[in-house]
């Protein structure tokens, strides 16, 4: 059982520690500016963590990101459900939200800055503005994809407007919702970044850009590879709450 | 379904009737029309009413677009943002296609990069942008550094599941026809893996467009980020928003080119036949 899984995965733990050989390899073979070895990241952020100073930004940087992300899904969600319901709605508004999905949204930051200033709403906004977008398009097309038949049986048996919305949309939706939720994770934690760069410096980002600014290049490589575990954790994550919700989509 | 599935995003699909869309195409334009009028109307007023004059509404963007595409400054910010985004874009392709080639047809360099190349995915992009600007200073070669970075791995993650997925037939008629390995890569499996190859660049475009403009507002290097960043400091927040009209004429630009010439080169390809 050990063995088998052992053998699996073999590929997986070799290349690995591959990677690591090199990046310790070219970390010492070059000057400490340029690139600092895996060894002694590790000990940087072992020191950041005993600190009490990264548990402190990472708990920042968490807020910033749940409170955006949440309301991506409290506003995206239903509204996706709407647009699929209302015909005349949909055809209208679609075009526009299609246009603001392809635009790269980091522009408006410097509007955010100059007309909400620096504190923590502008952020959420930011946040809320990356994850929203992916979540309405995947509930518009969900919601699109009910058969006909579905609405029509339960209108047949008198089903009001909200009992439709609860028994039939809901259920129906939530399986193609989660590949948008998917992907406003991933797409919350760049605006995430780019808030915490751009706007107020707090959290990870500060972080980075504290350590980067003191030309401290191990402290850089130190937050890169938190956030990028991060990264990795939540795109995982993310794909097990889809897969879930998959099974039961038809 | 396998953790390859990350990056992938389906290819375009084709149209299936292309009259039937045209009809409808027409049918919509009224709604369409008038809630982008609606759009516009709330935001004048509720700019006019509630928000300091500096701030942007329709009215005045649209004054100011003619000043602005007329002045030296915005022309040569965009042309430098654009030639930077095609630069990076160019090697992200001819690299990322050839690693992804590679990725999908070999199963041992799959094994050993696939992990990394779905990190790199995962990683939000814009956070490497600290440490290029101490590897390669506060100058253009970082923002085109950035603009391979976000670019490249979708191209990657998407040639390597087209790659995967030629079918088995092809490639055993080429062997019998004791075809090279080198030709099958080139004439059966690069052809036969284009459609996935253009929806992985429509992605890579989208996050290069993102990385040029993060790159520009991190280094405070001249183009159409820079200059949004600078203008609406200035508090001239209508000149500012010419440049966001102008990037998302480029998004949606690119999309629909991509969209075309999946329709225009690649009839052969329906997404359906894939999904069903």
């Amino acid at each position: 059982m050990l063995n088998s899984s052992l053998r699996r995965n073999a590929p997986f733990w070799i290349s690995l520690l591959i990677g690591i050989a090199a990046w310790e390899i070219a970390g010492r073979s070059t000057s400490q500016a340029f690139m600092v070895p895996f060894s002694a990241t590790v000990v940087q952020l072992w020191q950041l963590i005993r600190s009490g100073e990264f548990i402190r930004q990472l708990f920042d940087s968490a807020q910033l990101f749940l409170s955006g992300f949440i309301l991506a899904l409290v506003v995206g969600m239903p509204l996706g459900m709407l647009l699929a319901r209302v015909r005349v709605l949909r055809i209208g508004i679609e075009p526009y939200i299609m246009i603001v999905y392809s635009t790269p949204l980091v522009a408006l930051i410097p509007f955010i800055l100059s007309m909400m200033g620096f504190g923590f709403a502008p952020k959420v906004l930011v946040v809320f503005l990356f994850a929203v977008f992916p979540v309405i398009y995947n509930t518009v097309e969900g919601a699109r994809s009910i058969k006909p038949e579905l609405i029509e049986v339960a209108k047949s048996f008198r089903s009001n407007e909200w009992a439709l919305w609860r028994e039939v949309m809901l259920p129906y939706t939530l399986p193609f919702a989660m590949t948008g939720v998917r992907q406003a994770i991933g797409r919350a934690l760049v605006g995430m970044i780019a808030a915490e760069f751009f706007l107020s410096a707090t959290g990870l980002g500060q972080l980075i850009m504290a350590a980067s600014q003191n030309f401290d290049t191990g402290g850089v490589f130190a937050s890169i590879l938190v956030i990028a575990l991060i990264g990795v954790g939540l795109m995982r994550l993310g794909l097990k709450i889809e897969r879930h919700f998959a099974r039961w989509r038809q | 379904m396998t953790e390859s599935t990350i990056g992938v995003s389906a290819p375009p699909a084709a149209a299936a009737n292309p009259a039937a869309a045209a009809t409808r195409w027409y049918a919509n334009l009224l709604p369409r029309f008038i809630t982008g009028l609606i759009i516009l109307l709330a935001w004048e007023l509720v700019v006019r009413a509630y928000a300091p004059p500096f701030v942007a509404k329709p009215t005045s963007v649209a004054m100011a677009i003619p000043r602005v595409f007329a002045d030296p400054a915005f022309q040569i910010a965009t042309a430098a943002t654009l030639a930077a985004v095609a630069e990076g874009l160019v090697i992200a392709l001819v690299f990322g296609t050839m690693i992804g080639l590679l990725m999908g047809r070999s199963p041992a360099f799959e094994r050993g990069f696939r992990h990394y190349i779905n990190s790199f995915y995962a990683m939000p992009m814009i956070v490497v942008l600290p440490l290029f600007s101490l590897w390669f200073g506060y100058s253009g070669v970082t923002r085109i550094a950035t603009i391979i970075f976000a670019a490249i791995f979708s191209i990657i993650i998407n040639v390597a599941d087209g790659a995967r997925s030629v079918p088995r037939e092809f490639l055993e008629v080429a062997r019998s026809f004791r075809s090279s390995r080198l030709r099958m890569l080139g004439e059966i499996v690069l052809p036969a893996s284009m459609p996935y190859l253009l929806a992985g660049f429509r992605l890579a475009a989208g996050r290069a467009l993102i990385g040029a403009v993060v790159a520009e507002f991190f280094l405070s290097i001249g183009g159409l980020g820079y200059f949004i960043l600078y203008n609406s400091r200035s508090y001239r927040h209508n000149e500012a928003f010419v440049g966001v009209l102008l990037l998302a004429a480029f998004g949606v630009g690119f999309e629909l080119l991509v969209n075309w010439s999946t329709r225009r080169f690649m009839p052969w390809y329906r997404r359906d036949e894939k999904t069903n």
